[in-house]
């Protein structure tokens, strides 16, 4: 697959070398081998119109900004300030990364926008993050940042504990500013307060509200109760979880990004180890790549399950989410009886996993994989099949494919628009190629077809677990690379070296080789990529988490114009997000 | 028809208010006092300061279906009347009535067709330009 | 038992009576749903949880009677009081046996009509006097489709009284000793029941309230025992609305003799409750539009046939 991705690698490098002759662009290595190239300014936004146009790349995966200045082995063509455009293409199934380096006096390149215009957000985050202005973008504010916030947080030089900067305290005085920081200025979004008809009605649906699924804020524009027009606000969940890997070993930044979609557990940490095994060179034995691929399915199915529930619940049905909810226990129970954890096992390890399968675990899962259909049979006929809930998802919140692309939506989002793509089986990661299933696809992109690409993907994923179950490889749990990390216990305590050896990976954490790497996987709610640059050091230099629900709340206003404010809480119920996972 | 003294029901009439009065007075006396904090003099809006008022025109849909209300309830009036001496009135009422609610079902069927049943708008618009 | 003695019994046994069974059926419906829902509801005060009926009245009462002060303040305190009011004066017309009722009004039915209407201005009030745009688009939202299912709540049941020829209950019971309305006015029973539960809006058609829309719509800003009168009126609905259709549709009092009436019109009301709480855990909430459609383009529509087809079937074989 490596050997495939590479011919289509130099493919388009090759291409652009032939097409574009007065392009200039230097080529980085990186271990993840995607064509990573510098580009100047000037020449950025021609090429990414080039790209998009002529080469099929559909998609802005992913926009981020890296601060270089403190960086030991910086790439030669890196300035102070790096722009990251990470592009992706479907029909190709290729990816491209587009990097242009920036002076800390000169931090300012073009907007994107008229591109894709998912880039608003990622260029808005870039600014709030670090400080780099996009000429030509209409509203370039914090987004995950309060307004009142002083500096750009993913600086170098911003500190990066609470105890590196003075005692928080919330006087009234505070909470006066911070609150009047957060009223809703209409003009300052293109919107008016009145037209010749009708005065409008501006109302905060969240931070606190019953169904934002957590602290989302989407200020609508009414008439009535018609959306004449939506801004969805984001940042209340903003934890700085991108900082935080920047302070934490390889090793113990592992439960944080449980924490990040957390209604995905086990699956978050998949990514990264990943992408850490691919930069250290480990080979992950295959009984731990079952045990992974076997416990991030059942992730899966659980954190569908609550999507079934709540979205049930947002349309009006009060019954089905306690039936979804004690299936969800009873998985969390083989959760616990393998991991310990329930909703945040942090049980991968860089290298394999934390312990091995514990002795019975078959039973429960098997009890678990008989028992699921006959009862997603039962919340079909509950749920799906009532006809006032097809009335108030079918043809609601409709986008098509090319929009959804625009938009950067991956996932059962993209799926249910006639989009067969799926990371699991069109970029085998983690062992998957060797599974048999099936990538449900629906065509009318409306929320209820969202619904039901879930809803098969639950069955999916329980075809997966079983082959799992049937087919666990014997072997280790955990690699032996010597960055195996907490190395396997069995061969540590012999003899000085042994124990050293594990005494400097478990305290101070491996060293990771110098360089860049990125895996994105097929996680609950869409492609999540993490992209970790290492100095060479025991902990990351850069780790950029692309998280799906992020572009995915971003296109709200898009589909929800025009709808009742009804509608719009069933799209946002469709939509399947978690704010951790918008936030981070 | 059978017939019953009204006075029952005036005794009722103030028992359920001696009833109500009560409830709101004693909660008003047992429930604490001054728990006041900065928020709770702010209406609720999803936690953060609202934009505008709540005080604004009212969408005219909502005339349009008030205006239906007083149509078709105040018209309903003669059918009640109709009703109770259903028997009395026999064929000849029968036929009256019936001219009475076509009437009124071609007046359902004109606000039908004109769109004024039709609440809201059932397609997305698009991005603002 | 002098007959004044008896009266005032049965004035203040329905007065307690309906708001004891109001208390009551909140913790009751919470058991049901749990039942319903695979999992327990309350059941640590008492024994079942019944003490929770208690409980949330202690409770109510022992909160803070807030009037916020950007609210129109009386009418703020009236809304609720007005829906308590108009649902207990509901229940003096309803007969729960022969000669069980507070009064047997020749009108009762048209009372009935006009308590439940009052109703409606209870939950508009409130939500406009709260001065919250929740509670505004609630408010809005009650007047629209009560005053749209109000239209032929009251039609619904002219079948009814075209039958018995009376608008008193007490006559509409009687009237029902050989077959009760269910059968002969299955269509105005379908009509009336939705119409009922609309006017009381439960869910599925609780949009003035909406949780996951509106917050809590209409009484967004109330609290304590203001909040507990708008859901004791809520409550106090359900049963009116129930022991309505019981007495109108399903013969009352009327039930073979072996146990008295008022254990047969009980039992009844009970099972219309229950279906009410089966309804709430079982549908989803319509959108506000198709709701309003569904009342004007088919409620209504049906209901003037069912008027119609009642005339000419009775005229017909009346003769």
């Amino acid at each position: 697959m490596a050997a495939v991705i590479n011919a289509a690698n130099n493919g388009i490098v090759g291409k652009l070398e032939r097409e574009l002759p007065d392009l200039a662009f230097h080529q980085q290595l990186t271990v993840d081998e995607i064509p990573t190239l510098w580009v100047s300014r000037n020449d950025l936004l021609a090429l990414l119109k080039y790209l998009k146009s002529s080469c099929h790349f559909e998609m802005l995966f992913d926009l981020a900004g890296v601060d270089e200045r403190q960086r030991v082995n910086r790439p030669g063509s890196a300035a102070d300030f790096t722009v990251v455009y990470h592009l992706m293409s479907f029909s190709a199934n290729t990816d491209i990364r587009i990097k242009v380096a920036l002076g800390q006096a000169d931090c300012q390149l073009p907007s994107c926008i008229s591109v894709w215009p998912n880039a608003n957000w990622y260029e808005r985050e870039a600014w709030d993050m670090f400080g780099i202005v996009f000429t030509g973008h209409p509203n370039l504010c914090r987004i995950l940042l309060p307004p009142t916030w002083q500096g750009h947080a993913l600086r170098k030089d911003h500190p990066a504990r609470a105890t590196e900067m003075e005692p928080f305290k919330m006087t009234d005085e505070r909470q006066d500013r911070e609150q009047e920081a957060l009223r809703f200025k209409p003009e300052d979004w293109g919107m008016k307060r009145k037209n010749e008809h009708t005065e409008f009605m501006f109302l905060n649906l969240g931070p606190n509200h019953p169904s934002v699924h957590g602290v989302f804020r989407i200020v609508l524009q009414l008439d009535g109760e018609v959306v004449v027009d939506a801004v969805p606000e984001i940042g209340y969940h903003h934890r700085g979880a991108e900082k935080m890997a920047e302070r934490q070993t390889w090793h113990t930044y592992i439960p944080y990004t449980d924490r990040i979609d957390y209604l995905g557990g086990v699956m978050n940490n998949l990514p990264y180890v990943m992408a850490i095994e691919k930069m250290a060179g480990i080979e992950v034995p295959d009984r731990a790549k079952v045990i992974r691929i076997m416990l991030a399915e059942l992730f899966r199915i659980s954190s569908h399950l609550v999507f079934y529930g709540t979205y049930a619940q947002d349309v009006g049905q009060m019954s089905p989410v306690f039936y979804m909810f004690a299936d969800r226990e009873r998985l969390f129970g083989i959760i616990e009886a393998i991991t310990g954890g329930r909703m945040h096992p942090a049980w991968f390890r860089i290298g394999g996993v934390a312990q091995d399968l514990p002795n019975g675990w078959e039973k429960l899962v098997s009890d678990f994989v008989e028992r699921m259909p006959a009862r997603m049979d039962h919340f079909d006929k509950m749920a799906m099949q009532n006809s006032i809930l097809k009335q108030r998802s079918v043809g609601i919140g409709t986008y098509t494919t090319a929009e959804a692309l625009d938009w950067g939506i991956t996932g059962p989002g993209l799926r249910a628009t006639g989009m067969d793509f799926d990371l699991r089986r069109d970029r085998p990661y983690g062992g998957y190629d060797q599974f048999d299933f099936e990538v449900p696809v629906f065509q009318n992109g409306d929320i209820y077809d969202r619904a039901r690409v879930r809803i098969e993907e639950i069955r999916q994923s329980l075809r997966i677990i079983k082959q799992c179950m049937e087919n666990m490889p014997a072997g280790p749990y955990k690699s032996d690379h010597r960055l195996t990390t907490p190395p396997p216990k069995e061969r540590t305590m012999h003899d000085i070296e042994t124990l050293i050896h594990h005494f400097l990976n478990v305290s101070w954490g491996p060293v990771i080789p110098a360089g860049e790497c990125s895996v994105t996987i097929e996680a609950t709610k869409g492609a999540n990529m993490y992209y970790l640059t290492s100095d060479g050091g025991t902990m990351s230099y850069r780790t950029r988490i692309r998280t799906p629900s992020f572009p995915h709340l971003q296109q709200i206003p898009l589909i929800s114009r025009g709808l009742l404010i009804a509608d719009l809480i069933a799209i946002i119920a469709s939509i399947d997000f978690v704010m951790a996972d918008v936030d981070r | 028809m059978t017939e019953s003294p009204l006075w029952p029901l005036v005794v009722y009439f103030f028992a359920v208010i001696a009833l109500v009065l009560i409830i709101l007075g004693l909660s008003s006396l047992v429930g604490p006092r001054s728990t006041m904090q900065r928020a709770t003099i702010e209406p609720f809006e999803s936690g953060v300061v609202g934009i505008g008022s709540s005080q604004i025109p009212i969408s005219v849909e909502f005339y349009l279906i008030a205006m239906f209300f007083v149509i078709f309830d105040l018209e309903t009036v003669y059918i009640f009347a109709w009703a109770v001496a259903f028997f009395e009135l026999g064929l000849f009422g029968y036929l009256a009535i019936s001219v009475f609610i076509l009437i009124l079902v071609v007046a359902l069927i004109y606000e039908w067709k004109s769109g004024a049943l039709d609440w809201g708008v059932k397609k997305r618009v698009g991005l603002r330009e | 038992m002098p007959d004044s003695v008896f009266i005032y019994v049965i004035i203040f046994g329905t007065l307690f009576g309906s708001i004891g069974g109001a208390a009551v059926l909140v913790w009751f419906e919470r058991r049901l749903l749990g039942f319903w829902q695979d999992r327990l509801g309350p059941n640590r005060v008492g024994p079942f949880g019944i003490g929770l009926a208690f409980a949330d009245i202690i409770k109510l009462f022992t909160k803070e009677d807030w009037v916020p002060p950007f609210a129109d303040k009386f009418v703020f305190i009236f809304a609720p009081t007005a829906i308590m009011m108009a649902m207990l004066l509901g229940f003096a017309v309803v007969p729960y046996g022969p000669g069980l009722y507070v009064v047997d009004l020749n009108i009762a039915l048209l009372f009935f009509l006009g308590m439940t209407s009052l109703a409606v201005y209870s939950v508009l009030l409130g939500g406009l006097a709260s001065r919250n745009k929740f509670a505004l688009l609630g408010g809005l939202r009650s007047a629209a489709q009560m005053v749209s299912y109000e239209v032929f709540m009251g039609l619904s049941l002219m079948g009814v009284v075209m039958l018995s020829g009376s608008f008193s209950l007490v006559d509409i019971v009687n009237a029902q000793q050989d077959v009760w309305f269910v059968f002969s006015q299955f269509l105005g029973f379908l009509v009336f029941t939705i119409a009922g539960i609309a006017e009381s809006h439960r869910l599925p058609f609780d949009l003035p309230e909406a949780e996951h829309e509106l917050v809590a719509g209409f009484h967004t800003e109330y609290s304590g025992m203001k909040f507990g009168m708008f859901m004791v009126g809520e409550y106090l609905g359900v049963i009116l609305i129930s022991s309505m259709i019981a007495t109108i549709f399903f013969g009352g009092w009327l039930g073979p003799d072996f146990l008295p009436p008022i254990f047969w019109f009980g039992l009844k009301s009970f099972l219309l409750v229950c279906f009410f709480v089966l309804l709430r855990a079982a549908i989803p909430r319509p959108r506000y539009d198709q709701l309003m459609s569904f009342g004007w383009k088919i409620m209504l529509p049906l209901t003037l046939v069912n008027l119609m087809v009642t005339g000419a079937v009775v005229l017909w074989w009346g003769y």
